[in-house]
């Protein structure tokens, strides 16, 4: 398999702050990776390394993404990253026309439907601040995959979600790597949704990647003494 | 959506006899017998025969309220009264002098926001660099400066000393320029200033980073999201400052003897001509919160959250 | 880093603070710093050019422009210190009584703020400075009138807020009267933000109060004040441009000094 985003020892940070630091591993095209810490572990400082804006400057080390590889990012907020009172018909056809896409509108509305947005329709013509956070958060996972991304970055996407909209979320992905084999890389505090969804998982904390391997070695022989815990500590799921 | 528009229409309205009630109310407690003024400028020799008479003659002998309605009446018909000082309507010259004032309000408006608009852009949008100190100490002074100040200094500089205008403004567009950029001045450099820190705000918006994220074009973040969402919030901030475009266009028009409003009240003011005085007061309130209005509509229909 | 900018806004705090207090300073000593008597008009030394006797030259009546803009600073800062704090004092009473009650007291004091907010306010000073006639107290009428509802507002939102804060709320408990927990409690946090909003209006209302003056609505003439200075003098700035730049630049400097001071202590403040 090809790696597609390779993480070599990076230290990062906020101006001169050292967040994260000697962090390094390998994402293999067409996997799902989770990494999951605590608040304050770090991750979404390496998310926000790898794709470059959030501020974050990276201070050692490096970040090496495959080549001709578009990066997807999906911040946590749901809807937080689109204009809240323009139609989102508007803010994907600025996106598109900006990417150099070719694109008809009805096709923008059979592809939303394919990625898990059954009534597409109805949501092209709303503006964010009409839709529920549910809505909104997977309707920013399906306009960035428009833009066709080799990685889908995604900040805590079911954090602010109840736990059936979370499960949407997730099938929804899921689906998304199913058919495009896009490669994802998901960051969460959550160990249950990351062992229903991860093929690698990494464990963070305090700034430093503990353990990082496939998601079944995680699970099943936890290396290190904190991922026991996060494993007890998680509710019983069942995990397919 | 209509109901609320009604409801601030009906409060316009109460707000607007609440202004009439008050200048009515001024004027009748104002120091100075208007009749006996009246007479003296005539250069009629007052008895108290002659006052009283004349005093009948101009209804100032009924009780307040009865005055009151009667005065408002008029006003509702257009009738603004007679002038103290020659006899004449009121309301003519009042139009006359307004439609000047709109002309010296609407360049001046027009020069600050060609000023401040790109000045307060740019600032906002090079947030900390060059351009921004810059931005920001033009409109620290501007704001500081008092417009009469300006006009002054403007007139010594290009009607005195390189003699480019005239030295009254007596209508003409050339004549124009020097009052209109006075007022200009500060007004620009509070827009400057308003409109770089909602600019800011609206940079910081979650939005902007998530489009930047989806490669948007800045030039469509920018025209698109951040002006089109700031626009409501930037008109209202225009709305507010016409009332100090107005207060401001009292001086200007004095110093230039521009024809309109502003320098008939200060001439009715020395005359104690007071129909003429209520009469502006009215007016200038009534376009302030009628603007203001419109201003809270448009700002209403651009942001479909405010429902 | 913010702490270094902390240190930055403190001492730009301070260095305005003293050009400020400088001024004022100047002002109250005018009498003795005045070389000559601001009334006294001489003959012999009409229009003459800034010189050693005459600092900044004389104006058309021959009367010293240096001590007379000496003596003008103490009428307008006077006058702008003066209305501003009496509509701080005046506004806050009210801002905070009718936070504090609320009820019928709060609905109307706040109409009749939005009442006098919904009018531009230099139009109201001059109607009413116009009709008062003219002096240096009816200007201040004028523009008070209007100025006291922005001290109001303020004080009740604050006072709103306060209230219902648990110390509050078990001091009342507690059984203390509504004047003993105004003063003891809400006033003490209420005061610094009231404050800074009273150092920002200084410049606006100095720039009111020598706008009416120049329209010969404020102080009445001979009376040092810089406004009716310039106007005064305008007529003749061809020949003795001294009497007119020289008030000017008095003016332009006190306002930048007391803006600059409002801009910088709201800065300050906002870091915290």
């Amino acid at each position: 398999m090809d790696t597609i985003l390779k993480i070599n020892n990076l230290s990062a940070g906020y101006g001169e702050e050292c967040v994260i630091s000697d962090i390094s591993f390998d994402v293999e095209a067409g996997k799902k990776v989770c990494i999951v810490g605590e608040s304050g572990s770090g991750k979404t400082t390496l998310l926000k390394a790898i794709h470059g804006f959030g501020g974050v400057t990276k201070i050692s080390g490096s970040i090496e993404i495959g080549k001709d590889v578009l990066l997807g990012v999906v911040p946590q907020n749901p809807g937080g990253s689109f204009n809240p009172i323009r139609t989102y018909k508007a803010q994907i056809c600025e996106a598109l026309k900006s990417n150099n896409i070719d694109f008809k509108i009805e096709e923008v509305e059979k592809t939303l439907q394919i990625l898990g947005l059954s009534d597409a329709r109805r949501a092209l013509s709303s503006r964010p601040y009409e839709l529920s956070g549910g809505m909104n958060q997977r309707m920013a996972i399906a306009t960035t995959m428009l833009l066709e991304p080799g990685i889908l970055l995604c900040d805590e996407v079911t954090s602010a979600l109840d736990v059936k909209t979370a499960g949407m979320v997730v099938e929804q992905l899921l689906e998304i790597n199913r058919l495009r084999n896009t490669t994802i890389l998901m960051v969460t505090h959550h160990l249950g949704i990351a062992s229903k969804m991860a093929d690698f998982i990494g464990i963070m904390k305090s700034g430093r990647m503990l353990e990082y391997g496939p998601a079944k070695e995680i699970l099943n022989n936890p290396q290190n003494e904190y991922t026991r815990n996060l494993l007890k500590a998680v509710p019983k799921l069942k995990v397919s | 959506m209509a109901k609320q528009i009604l409801k601030r229409v009906l409060g316009l309205v109460l707000i607007l006899l609440v202004l009439s009630f008050m200048v009515f109310g001024i004027m009748y407690l104002a120091p100075g017998d208007p009749a006996e003024k009246r007479l003296t400028s005539q250069g009629v020799v007052v008895t108290k025969e002659i006052l009283q008479a004349e005093r009948e003659r101009l209804g100032l002998l009924r009780p307040f309220i009865v005055r009151y309605a009667d005065w408002l009446k008029n006003v509702l018909r257009g009738d603004f009264g007679i002038s103290f000082k020659d006899d004449l309507p009121v309301a003519p010259k009042l139009i006359k002098g307004l439609k000047n004032t709109i002309w010296l309000a609407l360049s001046s408006l027009f020069l600050a926001l060609i000023i401040s608009f790109p000045l307060g852009l740019l600032s906002a949008v090079k947030k900390g660099k060059l351009v921004d100190h810059i931005a920001r100490l033009f409109s620290f002074i501007g704001n500081s400066l008092p417009n009469f100040l300006i006009s002054v200094l403007l007139m010594y500089l290009f009607c005195i000393q390189i003699k480019v205008f005239p030295v009254i403004a007596d209508g003409s567009v050339k004549g124009l320029m020097l009052p209109a950029l006075s007022l200009a001045i500060p007004m620009a450099g509070r827009f400057t200033r308003q409109i770089r820190s909602e600019l800011i705000d609206q940079l910081g918006e979650e939005y902007v980073v998530g489009m930047k994220l989806r490669r948007v074009k800045g030039r469509f973040i920018l025209i698109n999201n951040v002006l089109r969402n700031s626009l409501g919030h930037i008109l209202t901030i225009i709305g507010l400052q016409i009332g100090t475009l107005m207060g401001g266009s009292v001086v200007i028009e004095s110093i230039f003897r521009w024809p309109g409003i502003g320098k008939l009240v200060m001439d009715s003011i020395t005359a104690r001509d007071y129909p003429v005085i209520m009469g502006f007061v009215l007016i200038m309130g009534t376009i302030y919160v009628v603007i203001n209005l419109i201003v809270d509509i448009i700002y209403r229909l651009l942001d479909p959250r405010s429902f | 880093m913010n702490h270094k900018r902390k240190k930055i806004n403190r001492i730009k705090v301070i260095l305005s603070a003293s050009v400020a207090v400088l001024l004022v300073l100047i002002a109250l000593f005018a009498s003795v710093i005045a070389p000559n008597d601001p009334y006294e008009t001489c003959a012999s030394a009409i229009r003459t050019a800034p010189s050693a006797e005459f600092l900044f030259g004389t104006d058309n009546l021959g009367r010293c422009v240096f001590s007379r803009v000496l003596y003008g600073a103490r009428t307008t800062i006077a006058a702008t210190f003066i209305l501003v704090a009496i509509s701080f004092i005046l506004g806050s009473f009210i801002g905070v009584l009718s936070g504090y009650y609320g009820g019928i007291l709060d609905e109307i004091t706040m109409r009749i703020a939005d009442i006098m907010l919904a009018f531009p306010q230099m139009v109201v000073a001059i109607a009413v400075a116009g009709i008062l006639g003219g002096g240096l107290t009816s200007a201040m009428i004028a523009l008070g009138i209007t100025m006291w509802t922005g001290f109001a507002r303020l004080a009740r939102s604050h006072t709103f807020a306060i209230k219902n804060c648990p110390y509050v709320q078990a001091a009342r408990l507690a059984g203390k009267s509504g004047s003993a927990i105004m003063m003891a409690h809400i006033l003490p946090n209420i005061i610094a933000p009231l404050l800074t909003n009273a150092l920002t209006q200084i410049g606006t209302t100095m720039i009111g109060i020598s706008g009416l003056s120049f329209l010969g609505l404020g102080v009445v003439p001979p009376t040092a004040e810089w406004g009716s200075m310039i106007n005064e003098s305008r007529a003749y700035i061809q020949i003795a441009p001294w009497a007119v730049l020289y008030p000017a630049i008095a003016t332009i400097v006190t306002i930048i000094v007391f803006n600059y001071l409002g801009d910088c202590v709201m800065e300050y403040r906002d870091e915290d």
